[in-house]
């Protein structure tokens, strides 16, 4: 996952390297899964997450269809 | 999904946090064994079973620490600081990660793969900003434990 400075250079960085495009997430997009993902990661209480748990977590930002399809 | 020892699992692995945080380096078997009452050949068992079941993972074929997701034990493009210290995480959900992880206040700063130019979010009262950048995501979701290291 990485970060650039716009969908410009994205693709200027793909093209040279002849990859396809993958998934684009705002900012914003990456900060609220990073907030709801990590932030009871050192509670005592937090458990991993079932692939079910998981794919909803994607779901409710919006990240859907088969690149967001985690494995059952 | 693998299945972990519940108590000494649990144990190990927010002992592993917190060392992290407070240290900024992982811990070895042996000073986790110390501080929990435990010889480190069950710490050591205990970390495989956390690495398997992907709460952590392991430098290879070792039973040394490499990610406490969204902790890395090594440095990395992608430099945290939260309170005036500095952390890191493998990719930029990982490194904002660390900031939502201690407390939704801090920044993070890479390079821009394509130009190089210094790309820095800053995380305020749970708001990130510049809302421009933009991540990209190479690897489908079902292939991310194919190689953790490459996403």
């Amino acid at each position: 996952m990485l970060l650039f400075r716009s969908e410009e250079h994205r693709d200027n960085w793909l093209s040279a390297r002849g990859l396809s495009h993958g998934a684009t997430l705002s900012v914003a997009q990456q900060w609220d899964l990073a907030r709801i993902w990590y932030r009871d990661r050192i509670s005592p209480e937090w458990r991993r997450r079932t692939p079910e748990e998981a794919q909803a977590v994607f779901e409710s930002l919006g990240l859907t269809g088969p690149f967001w399809k985690l494995p059952g | 999904m693998v299945s972990t020892s519940p108590t000494l699992d649990d144990d190990v692995r927010v002992f592993v946090y917190r060392f992290m945080v407070d240290n900024r380096r992982p811990p070895m078997p042996v000073e986790i064994g110390s501080a929990l009452g435990t010889g480190s050949a069950e710490v050591e068992a205990a970390l495989k079973r956390l690495a398997d079941a992907h709460v952590i993972v392991l430098a290879p074929g070792t039973p040394y620490i490499w990610l406490a997701n969204p902790l890395s034990a090594l440095p990395s493009p992608f430099p945290v600081t939260v309170g005036g210290r500095r952390y890191y995480g493998i990719c930029i959900w990982d490194a904002l990660g660390v900031i939502a992880m201690l407390g939704d206040e801090g920044s993070v700063t890479s390079l821009c793969p394509d130009c190089g130019d210094e790309l820095t979010l800053r995380v305020r009262e749970g708001r990130v900003e510049p809302s421009e950048y933009v991540v990209h995501y190479a690897i489908p979701a079902a292939h991310w434990w194919d190689d953790i290291g490459f996403n």
